[in-house]
Parts: structure tokens; sequence; C-alpha cells
């Protein structure tokens, strides 16, 4: 009887302390809102940056300190330091310190969703900057056609063969939106054409070292080919290097994002072109959009910055 | 003998003083960081570096090291996530991850403890496998696709009676690990090996047994703290955990225990791991630029170190 | 003897946090003179010692070197001085040659290049072992030298900074007999050239053998100096301890059972064919030089070492032994002879190291009963006697003799049948050497078979009730309690040469 008693008793807890169990924060109620925009006057814009190892996003984190600077908002800036977990804990800082708008540059799209929903529960309203999220509520997405510099990039290299040769692609991180993208208007283009053959295709992480290693593992497995397009400038910027080293000094190499370097690469004939992104202007869009969304002014959803193509 | 006893409270106290000097500073400078939400927020923050250091404590209580708590963490998450997306009960799904993540360690033990490898190189070998494993098992993408369940969404993101369900379960693993230490024959081998490994085989201690032990637990808590992660994120990324070993070192030693096995106490893990969790959330508060609070945080481990060797010198 | 005066120390005292642990000692050493400083663990002498090198400042008194007045703030002051230290544990980098060993820090060079002129540091190196009628390879690893030739090395580099006063502690501890016989030719060689030496030694036999005088410190006292050759054995040992010790060893009186253990044909790569037995109650003494395998059979028969082939039964049962563990399990307990990387686990505390091989008893099987274990652990301290200021002391801290009845004292929570003491006396001051004694006697009384190996004659003659002696891994011979005698042993021990 006596152990019935204690198991019942067992039972009843357990399903009592599950029944407690929410994944409603208990103090994300709205009320803050009020308080949130309203305690100084200033507005107060936090910015999460994926990683500060790539010259692009310094380069867009410096865009948006200007233009904050300019109009005269509070800003603060985290980095992720490419990690998704760090990103969510920097963002949930953010959250804590009632900022008015935050503008998340996220490292991963999926993982992101976590810390934008934390956003939303405290009525933080969010933009997304040069990559996006797949959920959450975000009032606005900023970024580069990356679509269009994908195609724009493909027509340059046909262009360049004269519709006819071999094309590696060195890939992004996998997964994410940047390279998915960029990816899919190159394919847009090269595909389209019967003469350019796509011969390899590998992730090389945005990253220049890996861009080097997978170059070299490319050339060291004998393919043919007469072209390199990286789905980022530090990728084609490796790729340079292994080129460089094989003595393959002609074959056509096309980055992306146009950093100071692959600009003074293209300068220099090493490289062939890199399609620009505007990096400043996607870091000053997200301060001016941020700012708008705090003003009560309504905003597109979707807002493109214009790529160029950098050649020589 | 009482100046002594005295030095070594002095000495436990350290890590406890070093915390509560850098509450007090945080807290002057920035309003928000005491607050109840913030702090909920920042121990949350703090439980997977915990349970890394949490294994790791008993790691090197042995006089062992384990490099590969991050890999183990990344590919029990994928795992993890895996085993959901294709359908698997959620709440199987996190058991047998966390086995896999005891298997790992298991692993890691039998080739330190059988076959005579030094724990640094195994498990700096066993990093790179798992992480390897890792990134062939999810193609080198975040495994998604398995948000839809509620029960594996409160492990990460829920909360009970307004406490966040990761801290509850740190607290919870702390308390039987901290039993484990102080009251079993288990833990007693764990010191007496780090101790004096040869006094410990003479005296008929399974040493093997003892090292596999501590190394499966590890494996398992690893494995707990990538499927909070995991389900914090709703991914599991291939690269989760990247450098997480070197965090969870450094909770170790601000805690106080010695690198060379055998002295040392998981309360003080747990100060070390609030201690970066709170100068994470604090510099961010402040918004200290992340650049400078990687020197922050470096500067912290060696004056502890330092005022550690000053005490004990 | 018209030496004069190296060194004199006059009403030194030294306190510690209010703790005086020297009141007002006196302490002089001539040139050519070997100095017994004598005194049990914690009388002070190394304090002295260390006060004289100048690693310790002193409170009060005065320090002359050669008539001159010093106050030493280093070690270096003190060896610029001409006073060495051999220390017990060799500062050897086994990994260095023996040459570059010798000149470690003040190497010769080619004027002020920093190229090393080798050949003048062989050639000096070769000179100062000369000096001492030695002859190691300066060239060969020191790691590879037997401790005895480290220790060779030791003096040569003490001689070669011109040292005219060298502080020996506890010099023979780890040597075999035939090294030290080696050292002493050296130290008499030293005492001709007219260098002064400290010995500082528990052997008492050893310092009557080399020493010219003797000075007896006890607790932290100067007690008083004698010359060798004029004092009794009986008073310098009443001066160390304070009081009459009466004889050294109980009488052995307790009734031998039945057999206990049995060894048959026990064979590995360094014994062979070892056949003994030791019956209940029954103090087996094994003797033998360094070197002969005693140790090892032991080892072996405790299942920390592999055998080839052989047998074990215990109470006529065979047994399996393939790990210390099943050992234990069969009832033997074993005191290694190196009590600090074998015996005790030296940062836990005098509990947690007593109840290490039982804790299984102090629990059920998981948990540990902290009711059990204190009571156990409490009992132990009392029986033996230990001198700790509390059960959660770190053994690292206390005595020698403290130490070693923990490590005795942690066997006994297994109910040994059988427990094997490897050198239980060795670095022991001679009142815990006495009680170790004692324990051994009533452990046997209650039916404890002892296995005891021991380097030191006067305990093997004086405790043992059987004597093995063994000789190049084998057993040389075997005698009753009252047909031995040192001759004998020593006969058997050297292969009846």
């Amino acid at each position: 009887m006596f152990s019935k008693f204690k198991l019942g008793l067992i039972a009843f807890l357990t399903v009592g302390l599950l029944a407690a169990c929410t994944t409603e924060s208990p103090t994300s109620n709205g009320d803050d809102e009020t308080d949130a925009s309203g305690d100084d006057g200033e507005v107060h814009i936090g910015l999460a940056v994926s990683t500060q190892n790539n010259p692009f996003f310094v380069t867009l984190r410096e865009g948006a300190e200007d233009k904050a600077e300019e109009l005269g908002v509070e800003i603060t800036v985290v980095d992720a330091q490419d990690d998704a977990a760090t990103q969510l804990s920097s963002i949930e800082d953010l959250v804590q310190q009632d900022v008015d708008v935050l503008v998340v540059n996220p490292t991963d799209s999926e993982a992101v969703i976590t810390a934008v929903e934390t956003a939303n529960e405290a009525d933080i309203p969010v933009v997304t900057v040069d990559r996006s999220a797949d959920g959450g509520e975000v009032v606005a997405h900023i970024a580069s056609d990356n679509v269009a510099g994908g195609e724009m990039a493909g027509d340059f290299i046909a262009e360049q063969l004269g519709g006819e040769g071999n094309v590696v692609e060195l890939e992004g991180i996998p997964g994410s939106s940047a390279a998915r993208e960029r990816g899919e208007g190159f394919h847009n283009s090269v595909d389209a054409q019967d003469g350019i053959n796509v011969v390899a295709q590998q992730p090389a992480d945005f990253d220049r070292a890996e861009g080097l290693t997978v170059m070299e593992n490319i050339i060291q497995s004998g393919e043919e080919f007469d072209a390199v397009f990286a789905h980022n400038d530090e990728m084609a910027l490796g790729a340079v290097r292994a080129l460089e080293s094989a003595g393959m000094d002609d074959v056509i190499v096309v980055g992306f994002d146009a950093t100071d370097d692959a600009v003074e690469a293209v300068e220099a004939g090493e490289m062939d072109a890199t399609i620009a992104q505007q990096p400043i202007v996607i870091g000053e869009q997200g301060i001016e959009t941020a700012l708008s969304i705090a003003e009560g002014e309504s905003v597109e959803d979707f807002i493109p910055v214009d790529l160029e193509l950098v050649t020589q | 003998m009482r100046g002594q006893s005295l030095g070594q409270v002095m000495q436990k106290l350290g890590p406890v003083l070093g915390l509560l000097a850098i509450v007090i500073v945080l807290s002057i400078m920035s309003p928000q960081f005491l607050s109840l939400d913030n702090l909920l927020t920042m121990l949350r923050q703090v439980t997977i570096i915990a349970l890394l250091a949490f294994g790791m404590t008993f790691v090197i209580l042995t006089g062992g090291i384990d490099l590969s708590v991050g890999s183990t963490l990344a590919l029990a998450g994928a795992l993890t996530a895996g085993m959901m997306a294709s359908g698997l009960d959620p709440i199987l799904a996190v058991l047998l991850g966390v086995l896999a993540g005891a298997v790992m360690g298991a692993f890691n033990g039998v080739v330190i403890a059988k076959g005579k490898v030094a724990p640094f190189i195994a498990t700096l070998a066993t990093m790179t496998i798992f992480r390897g494993l890792t990134l062939v098992y999810t193609d080198g993408r975040p495994v998604t696709g398995f948000t839809d369940s509620q029960a594996f969404d409160l492990i990460g993101r829920g909360y009970l009676f307004g406490i966040p369900i990761p801290v509850i379960i740190m607290f919870v693993i702390f308390f039987i690990l901290l039993l484990i230490l102080k009251k079993t024959v288990f833990g007693r081998h764990v010191y007496a090996i780090g101790g004096n490994e040869e006094a410990s085989i003479l005296s008929g201690i399974k040493v093997n047994r003892v090292k596999i032990g501590v190394y499966s637990l590890t494996g398992a808590l690893a494995a707990l703290a990538g499927i909070i992660l995991t389900s914090r994120l709703g991914s599991a990324s291939p690269n989760a955990g990247f450098t997480y070993e070197l965090d969870a070192i450094a909770a170790v030693v601000l805690g106080g225990t010695s690198l060379a096995g055998g002295r040392g106490w998981i309360f003080g893990t747990l100060i070390g791991a609030l201690i970066i969790g709170v100068l994470n959330n604090g510099l961010n508060l402040l918004g200290v630029s992340s650049n400078y609070q990687q020197i922050v945080k470096g500067a912290v481990i060696l004056l502890a170190v330092l005022l550690d060797r000053q005490k004990s010198s | 003897m018209s030496h004069q005066t190296l060194i004199e120390m006059k009403g030194i005292s030294k306190s510690f946090v209010g703790n005086k642990v020297l009141n007002e000692v006196d302490f002089e050493v001539r040139a050519g003179e070997v100095h017994a400083l004598l005194g049990e663990n914690g009388a002070g002498k190394s304090t002295l010692m260390k006060i004289l090198t100048g690693i310790y400042s002193r409170d009060e008194g005065e320090v002359f070197v050669k008539g001159e007045p010093v106050h030493f703030q280093s070690t270096k002051e003190s060896e610029e001085s001409g006073i060495a230290v051999i220390h017990q544990e060799l500062n050897i980098i086994p990994y260095l040659t023996v040459m570059e060993n010798m000149f470690l820090g003040r190497e010769i060079k080619y004027g002020k290049t920093g190229f090393l002129n080798t050949k003048k540091m062989i050639q000096l190196t070769k000179d100062y072992l000369g000096q001492l009628g030695v002859e190691i390879d300066p060239l060969v690893t020191a790691g590879n030298l037997s401790v005895g030739q480290q220790q060779m090395v030791e003096i040569a580099k003490a001689l070669s900074v011109n040292a005219e006063l060298i502080v020996m502690d506890e010099p023979t501890a780890a040597l075999t007999d035939r090294e030290i016989e080696r050292l002493f030719e050296v130290i008499e060689k030293l005492r001709e050239q007219g260098v002064g030496i400290v010995y500082i030694s528990h052997r008492m036999e050893e310092i009557f053998k080399i020493c010219n005088r003797v000075s007896v410190l006890r607790d932290g006292e100067y007690i008083g100096t004698r010359v060798i050759g004029e004092v009794e054995y009986d008073e310098l040992i009443s001066m160390l301890v304070g009081r009459e010790l009466g004889t050294l060893f109980p009488e052995r009186n307790v009734e031998i059972g039945d057999v206990r253990l049995q060894v048959e044909g026990l064979t590995s790569d360094v014994f062979r064919d070892i056949n003994f037995e030791v019956r209940q109650g029954e103090i087996l003494g094994v003797a033998g030089l360094m070197g002969a395998g005693r140790s090892e059979i032991m080892q072996a028969l405790f299942g920390y070492r592999e055998i080839e082939s052989g047998n074990i039964y215990i109470d006529g049962k065979q047994v399996k032994i393939k790990k210390p563990l099943d050992a234990i399990k069969s009832g033997i307990g074993f005191v290694t002879e190196d009590r600090k990387e074998e015996g005790l686990v030296l940062s836990m505390s005098v509990r947690e190291n007593f109840t290490l091989p039982n804790l299984n008893d102090m629990s059920n099987q998981t948990v540990i009963s902290n009711k059990k274990e204190n009571e156990f652990v409490e009992g132990k301290i009392g029986q033996f006697n230990v001198k700790t200021s509390g059960m959660e002391q770190e053994v690292k801290s206390l005595s020698g003799g403290n130490q070693q009845k923990i490590v005795i004292g942690k066997w006994l929570g297994i109910n040994p049948k059988i427990l094997i003491l490897d050198e239980p006396t060795r670095g022991v001051d001679v009142g815990a050497k006495k009680e170790i004694y004692q324990i051994m006697n009533e452990l046997t009384a209650q039916g404890v078979s002892i296995i005891m190996i021991s380097s030191e004659l006067p305990e093997v003659l004086g405790m043992s009730d059987r004597i093995l002696v063994i000789h190049e891994g084998q057993i040389g011979g075997e005698l009753n309690r009252d047909e031995a005698d040192q001759e004998k042993i020593m006969y058997a021990a050297t292969g009846g040469e």
C-alpha cells in the first residue's frame, strides 16, 4: 500500500512538474515595450555581426557605426566569432540592454531563429543584414542581390572564355544564404550556355586558407579548367595563391565582395574580376532602416543593395 | 597550524571572491546587470561551458585532459538532431545522443587506460576524428527540420517556475557530481589516481576502470551540452562547440583545480564557469568590443592563476 | 688535532610563526673532520643546515666561517664561501651528460664567445672524479648511472667549486652496500684532503664507523657533542630520544602456527626458482644485497610484476595473482619500499590514505559511510600512535615515521593474512622505529604472517623468526633465528665466496 502511495506521489509530482514546463519566458510580457524605446529619447540600436575575422563584415560594421554617429543614434556592436551559440548569447545580452531595434547579421540562417524569437518576445523589432533568418519575425532584410551578382559573375566568365571552357566553383559555407544565392545566380548564367561546364564544385567555407587548400587539391586532381568562380574574395585570393604556385596564371579568377585585398588583386592583374557588394551601404542601410522602424515609419521587407562588377 | 588552515580556506575562497569582485564592478557599471532577468539569461548561457567543465574537472582530477569535448558536443548534437529529423521519438533520441557521447568518451578512456596513450595526444586525435565524423554525418550542413517537438524544445528553451530548464539541468547535475566526488568510492578513487597512480594500483584500485568511467562521464556530459545547444538553436551546426574545450579547461583552472591532478573541487569549477559567463555577459552589456573582450578574458585567467601561485608559495 | 675550525654556529635560534624550532644551538666543524649531526625527524637538523647555507635567516646567534662572522642571504653566497650541500634528492639532470651536469650554469667557454670549451670541461671532470678515486666516463648520460655514481658526480661537483665544507644529508639512504663502501672510501679521501663534512644520518652504525664527532639535537635544543670512541651506543640513543629507550626490538615469543603461504618455483626475468613458506604468526626476514631481486620477488607475489612460472598457495589452496587487486582479495598487504611514490597519495588526508584499499568495507560499495570511515581511522590513529593534528591533515606534512605507520595501518583494514614490508623503517627515526617493531609484534600475535625485506642487518636479526637470504635472483640460504648472525647472512648474500 505504502509503496503504491509513494509511486502515486512520484507520478503526481512528475506530471505536475512537466505541466509546469513552458517555453514562454516568464519575463517576456509586453509591458517592457513602452519603456523600451522611451527611457532617454535617444534611439539605441544593437548590431550583432557574425564575425570580425573577415574584412567584409568589418567594413559593414564601420559603415553602420559611421552612419549611427551621423544620425546621432546610440549603437552597441557584438561579435559572434562565427559561432551560433555565441551569437545567441550576445543577442540575449542586447535584449537585456533593452535596445530599440536589433540589427542582425546571422552566422547561420537556421540557428539564428532562436535569437530572433528572443528579440520578438521582448518586442524588439529585428532587421537582418547580408544573411537572412529562416524564421522568427523579421521586419526587414537588407542584402545585396546575390542572385543577380552570381549571374553577373557567370556572364563575365562566359564572355572572357568566349562561351567555351571549364569552370571550378568554390562554394561558401553550405547552407548560408549567400552561398545558396550566389551559386544559384552563377548556375542560372553558366548552365544556360552549352559551352561552359562546371567541372568541380567544392565548399571552402568563405575562408582564404580553406580556398587555398581546396584549390590545391583540385589542381592536384589533374582536372583541366580555365576559370574559377569563388563565392567570396577570401576564397578567390586563396585560389590565386594556389594557381600561382602551380604556374597557372592564365586561369580566370572571379571573386565576390570586392574587399580591399581583392580590388588590389584585380588592379594587379592577379584576379580578373570581383563583384562589388557594398558592405558600407549595407551597414548604412541597416542603421537607416532601423531608425525608421524606431520612429514608427513603415519599411520594405526586402531592401536590395546594388552590386557592381569590378574589373581592371 | 591555524595560519595554515586559514591559508587553505583563502585558497578555496579565492575563486568566489574573484567572482564577487567582478559582479560588484559590473553591477556598478551596468544597471541591467543585476536584474533577475539578466542573471537568468547569464546562467542559461553558462550551462554549456559548465557541463563541459564539470566533466573536465573529473578528467583533470585523474591527471588527464580531454580536448575532444567540443567535438563530442557537435557530433552528439548532430546525431540527436538527425535521429529526430528521421522521425525518432525525441526522448529516445536524446537518450541515444547522451549514450553516443558516453561511447565516444569511453573510446577516449580505453585508448588512454588500456592503450597507455597520453591523454593530451589521445584526445587531440579524437577531437579531430569526432569533428570529422560530424562533418561526414552532416555533410557540412547544419541539421534542421526537427523543431516541431515540444518536448525537445523544452530542453534548451523551456522554463520551470520561471527558471530556464538548462539552468535546472546544470544545477541538478552539479549536485549529483558533487555527491559523487565527495561521497562515493568512485569519487575517492578519482582523487587517488590523480594524486598517485602507482599507489592507487598498489592499493587495489581498478585504475583503468575508473579512468574509462571518467572519460565516459565527460563524453555523456558533453553530449548533453550538445543536445541543449541544439535545442536552443533549433539546429545542429557541424562546427558547434569549436574551441569550447579551452573555455572548459579555463573554467576548471579558474576554479582552483590543479592541472597536475589529485587536487580540486567541482564547486570551484562552477564558480570558474560563472566567472567566464559573467565576463561574457557583462562585457556585452557594457558594449565592450569583442576584440577587447578576448584580451580581458585572457588577462583574468592569467591573473587568477598568478594569484593562486602567490598564495600557495 | 691542529685542524682549524671551518665553521662555528653559536646560540642559533629560529622560530616559525611563533613556533620555536631551534633554541640556542651550538655547532662546530673542523677541517678534516666528519661530524655527525644526529636527531630525530623534526629535531631541527635541516633547519640548522638551511640557516648555515643561507636558505633561512636566523633570529638569534652568530655564524663564523674560518673565524669571520657571516650572514648569508642565499645559497649562492654560502657556496662562494666554500659550503656545498649534497641533498638526499640529488640535483642531477638525467638527460644531460656527467660533464654537462658538473658544469651546469658555470660552463667553461672560449673567452667570451659563447662556444663551449668541451675539451677542458671533460678533462676537469675526469680530474675531479679521479681525486675521489672514481672512474666515470664524463660523456655518459647521468640518468644511466646508478644512484651511488650520481652521488659521486655531485661530490665531485662540490670539489670543483672548491668546497671546504660538504653537508651530506642521508647520503646512504638509496645506496647499495657496495656503493656505501665506496662512499666511505671517498669520505676518507676528502677528510685527508682537509675537507670538513657534516654527516646527517639515522644509521647509527655508520656514524660509529666513519665519524669523528657527533652532535645531537632534540626538539630544537642542542643536547651535546661527543667524540666517537669515547661514547657508548646507549648513551647516544638516550641523548637522542631523551629517555632510556630500552631494547629496540621487542621480545619475540609469538606462537607460530601452520603454513600460511607457500611459494613454489616462482620465476621471472630477474629471479628464478624461488621456493619458500611463511607460517601463521611468523616474521620471515628477507636479506640480501641491493639489486639481488628481493623487492622484485615480493612485487611478483603481489601481482605487480609478471612471472613466467610458479605457484602460490595460501592456507593450502592455490591462488592466481595477476594484479594487486587479486593479491589484496587473497589477504595480502604490501608496504612498498618507496612510501612517497608507491605507498601514499601525498595530496590526500590521513583519513583518505588510511581507507584507500578498503573503501568497500567503509561503504555500501558505492556511497562511503562517514561514520564507518571516521571510526576506522580514529581507531587506527590511536592504535598506531600517529602524531597528527587530526585525520584531515595532509599526509605530506607528516614525519617519515608517521607516514610509515599510515602505510602499514591502511593494510589492516583488509584484515590481512600476510603483510609484506619492504624496508619498513627506512628514513624513520629511532622512536618511530621501535613503535613499528612493536606493531609488527602485535600483528603476528594476532596470527598475521609478515615478510620483511630489510637492508639493515640488526633489524633482520632482531625481528625475524627465520631469515631468507637472496643472492642474484636465487635463494642463497635460509637461517633460523638462533643460528643467524651478520657473518652468516653476508656469506649467503655474497654467494658464499
